[in-house]
């Protein structure tokens, strides 16, 4: 596999940004949510303009990677699925004080119950993996 | 350095932080930022035999792909800036959360477990988590990750204040 040392740099970056901000930290998420403490939706709102720009000067430049092959975004689906994983997203964010992200610095810091969110979020997609065997349209 | 590995970060210098893995990892690696996808590895590698059509699908052919080795380098940056910050190696502590409850360890894991078992199930159906979504999806202008990201949040304000009330008593 190409890249690898890249993604592993990067991931290790993304980790360590996410820890040292208190993404990872139950306390930011449970006061962002009851507006105590806005400082992550701050964050998050900073990350989305930033990551914005770039991505207009990235097209600016001809939307070319590295390699100089056509840049593809991502483009996600919109469907009642959206709004339903949506909610359920909303309330396990609330009640583990994580995200998929966040768990992972989480587990790095040695917090033992970020462990058992992140075996959670195994868990919840595998129960995807058994709906989607029924349901063709997932 | 102190305030880099030490002090937490302001706001403002994680947002940029975060937001320019977005264009940068378009640029050199040609990849979406993103991390919920990468679950179904760990799927995967816990039962390798499992016959279940999605998990056969395209992004798993290689369950120690890119996300698997993205996963592992969370983990290394998480620990790193644990060490460079003086937390303590291991933690049962949840902050707010296990000082106002006091619950035993038993329940706390059903209720870490039971939130993420929300967080896995919700991000597939979803298509995306907080950084696929919210970060990735909304900085590439995607009306999908607008109607994701207005659901995660507003649920995740309503659930928190069901647990201020009906657990932490209003505290």
């Amino acid at each position: 596999m190409k890249n690898r040392m890249g993604y592993l740099l990067t991931g290790i970056f993304f980790g360590f940004v996410l820890s040292r901000t208190g993404a990872s930290d139950y306390n930011y998420i449970y006061w962002m949510f009851s507006g105590v403490d806005l400082k992550l939706a701050l964050l998050m709102g900073t990350a989305i303009v930033v990551g914005a720009i770039g991505m207009m000067i990235l097209k600016a430049l001809g939307n070319k990677d590295i390699h100089g092959q056509e840049i593809e975004i991502n483009r996600k689906p919109l469907n009642r699925n959206t709004v339903i994983g949506g909610m359920l997203f909303g309330v396990g964010w609330a009640v583990s004080g994580a995200c998929p992200g966040t768990v992972l610095a989480q587990i790095g810091e040695g917090k033992i119950l970020g462990l058992f969110t992140f075996l959670g979020m195994v868990f919840g997609t595998y129960l995807y993996a058994l709906m989607a065997e029924k349901n063709p349209e997932l | 350095m102190k305030y880099l590995f030490v002090d937490l970060w302001p706001w403002w210098l994680g947002g940029i932080a975060i937001g320019v893995l977005v264009p940068l990892m378009y640029y050199f690696l040609n990849t979406a930022l993103g991390v919920s996808t990468g679950y179904g590895n760990f799927v995967k590698i816990i039962m390798p035999a499992s016959k279940l059509r999605w998990l056969n699908s395209n992004p798993y052919k290689d369950k120690y792909n890119w996300r698997f080795v993205f996963i592992l380098g969370m983990i290394v940056g998480g620990f790193l800036s644990a060490r460079s910050s003086g937390m303590p190696w291991l933690s049962d502590s949840m902050g707010i959360f296990t000082d106002t409850l006091k619950w035993s360890l038993v329940p706390n894991i059903l209720w870490f477990f039971a939130g993420g078992t929300l967080l896995g199930l919700g991000a597939r159906l979803a298509n995306g988590c907080t950084s696929g979504h919210s970060i990735h999806g909304l900085a590439t202008l995607q009306k999908s990750s607008l109607v994701a990201t207005v659901f995660f949040l507003i649920f995740g304000v309503l659930t928190t204040y069901w647990i201020r009330v009906f657990l932490f008593g209003g505290a």
